[in-house]
């Protein structure tokens, strides 16, 4: 009798309340994929960096690790490395601050990981008859709080090098918090621009916005619109990963970095850290300046030029669109490789000097010229 | 007075200095070698070395896995003269020898080579006045992924399984004294 109640209650409840569970469900199926997905290619670039390197140089690279004799071209390196990472000595130095030691690596991932649930990563899809959109939060104001938690990792780079007790650490850190500092600055310069022509401050406003053409053909991307705000977005966003031609805050022959004293899993962190905001930094660079998930003439009604159009399946639509940015994304990353392996590393004050002596004055310059043409027209 | 010296930079012009033109041009380099590399893995010319070898050049093949040569008949040469054993400045051969009943007398009982001592100096093959040991096998020791795979089931301590074979295609020497006596009593033994 009273199980009853509590079932035709249960039931009730569901009737009440169901906008609220199917959008819980939605939020975490989201998640799943998203974080999935980065997780993944942050993995397998692990490795896929070795190689690519590999294959630029005229080398093999990683091609021993196997699973029952499938070597799987080198890619359960990830594995082995992950375990190698695992069974190391866990080291704290003796004159180290314990509570921030251990805490540097958290800090440094978990903010970048945080700024995935602002970006779209695809239109919407539509089951029947339940819409969902392809992102975690929807806010008015993505692009400022991306900025605004991304930065929050340079804390894990300095309390990593501040609390190990040791000279070259101190070194890297102050290497580190100098450049990304200032190159925080110059990034969100360079996409005032942006935001400016698209007239949004929202991610999904404006890759819905680079949806539209140019005098009907060409995609009105920002690439095309803001090719100065795109090489100065790229240049900071190496600088932000701390990557060669950047790596001073490493500088592998001079001082290990901010992460000298950090050994198994905690080093992992810092470095794991560092294939995320490659993908972080891919996918924003996709998502400003190459349409994000938009797909060139690919609308609700199917592809169009001009007169000529022709009808798509909704899912096959929802699949070309989530591909366009995994594709966007991954030819990134390999970009940051490649730039990786093919510059030798900047001095020291030269970073400072392009920072705060060029990318500084034209990204201001390139504000107010886009902020005149988007008045007068 | 502290000494100085003048470094001369070189003055960068404008394309130069504004990097992206310099830094393309880099990109075309290696991305020349990575698109090749990618399409032609081929054109890669490092060797996986356990699993794949060149084969060794000119006279390096003189001072590879060892063997002892056999006669006709598939006796060994060695006539257990106690040469190599001496010479060896390892002491890694251990030979016990026994009597045979042709004109030869003496054979290896017991013939070991602990290729875990051997220097490859060569002078085993140096000393040998029967022509029977030799190193000419082509075959390199110990090179292998596994550490702790056997050698040819005998691990590096080679015994007569491992060291009393013939090679593929071979003419079988005629050199030496005693060998020259077996053959000798074997042509007449056929008769």
């Amino acid at each position: 009798m009273s199980l009853d109640i509590i079932k035709s209650d249960l039931i009730q409840y569901f009737i009440i309340y169901k906008p609220q569970i199917f959008y819980l469900i939605e939020t975490f199926v989201k998640i799943g994929i998203l974080y999935g997905a980065v997780m993944t290619l942050a993995g397998v670039l692990t490795v896929g960096e070795r190689k690519l390197s590999a294959l630029m140089q005229d080398r093999v690279g990683p091609n021993r690790a196997y699973i029952l004799g499938f070597t799987l071209w080198g890619l359960f390196h990830v594995v082995a490395d992950g375990i190698k990472m695992i069974m190391k000595e866990d080291f704290m130095p003796k004159n180290a601050n314990k509570i921030l030691f251990t805490l540097a690596p958290i800090i440094s991932l978990v903010p970048i990981l945080f700024v995935f649930a602002f970006i779209p990563f695809g239109n919407y899809i539509n089951i029947f008859g339940y819409t969902a959109r392809f992102e975690i939060i929807d806010s008015n104001l993505s692009v400022f709080l991306i900025f605004a938690f991304s930065s929050l990792a340079v804390y894990g780079a300095f309390l990593a090098g501040f609390t190990s007790g040791n000279n070259w650490g101190l070194l890297g850190s102050i290497r580190a918090q100098a450049q990304m500092i200032s190159y925080e600055v110059v990034m969100v310069l360079s996409i005032l621009p942006v935001i400016m022509i698209y007239s949004s401050p929202s991610l999904s406003g404006i890759i819905s916005a680079q949806g539209e053409n140019i005098s009907g053909f060409v995609p009105k991307w920002g690439i095309i619109l803001q090719p100065l705000s795109f090489l100065i977005f790229f240049t900071a966003a190496l600088v932000e990963s701390k990557r060669a031609p950047f790596d001073v805050v490493e500088g592998e022959s001079e001082i290990i970095g901010y992460f000298v004293e950090h050994s198994s899993m905690r080093f992992a962190g810092f470095m794991f850290g560092e294939y995320i905001e490659i993908v972080l930094f891919s996918m924003l660079i996709s998502i400003f300046f190459f349409g994000g998930w938009q797909v060139p003439y690919l609308s609700d009604s199917g592809f169009t030029l001009g007169n000529i159009s022709i009808p798509v399946n909704h899912y096959i639509k929802v699949i070309l669109e989530l591909l366009s940015i995994s594709v966007k994304t991954v030819v990134f990353s390999c970009i940051f490789i490649f730039i990786r392996w093919t510059l030798p590393r900047f001095r020291y004050d030269h970073i400072t000097k392009l920072c705060w002596k060029y990318l500084m004055p034209i990204s201001v310059l390139n504000l107010v010229v886009t902020a005149f043409f988007v008045r007068a027209f | 007075m502290i000494r100085t010296k003048k470094l001369d930079e070189k003055k960068l012009n404008f394309w130069e200095s504004i990097y992206i033109v310099e830094i393309v041009k880099g990109l075309v380099v290696t991305m020349r070698h990575f698109f090749i590399n990618l399409f032609f893995p081929s054109r890669i010319i490092t060797v996986s070395y356990p699993e794949e070898n060149l084969p060794l050049i000119g006279n390096a093949k003189l001072k590879s896995l060892h063997r002892i040569k056999l006669r006709k008949d598939g006796s060994p040469k060695c006539v257990a003269c106690m040469m190599c054993a001496t010479i060896c400045p390892s002491k890694c051969i251990y030979i016990e020898a026994d009597e045979t009943e042709n004109y030869v007398e003496k054979y290896p009982k017991v013939f070991n080579i602990d290729m875990s001592k051997c220097v490859m100096c060569g002078l085993c093959v140096e000393a040998c006045p029967e022509d029977a040991i030799s190193m000419d096998t082509g075959e390199i020791v110990g090179g292998s992924y596994d550490r702790f795979r056997n050698y040819k089931n005998g691990g590096l301590f080679l015994t007569k399984n491992e060291l009393f074979r013939h090679l593929p295609h071979e003419t079988i020497s005629k050199s030496g004294a005693a060998n020259r006596l077996a053959n000798k009593y074997l042509e007449d033994k056929n008769d």
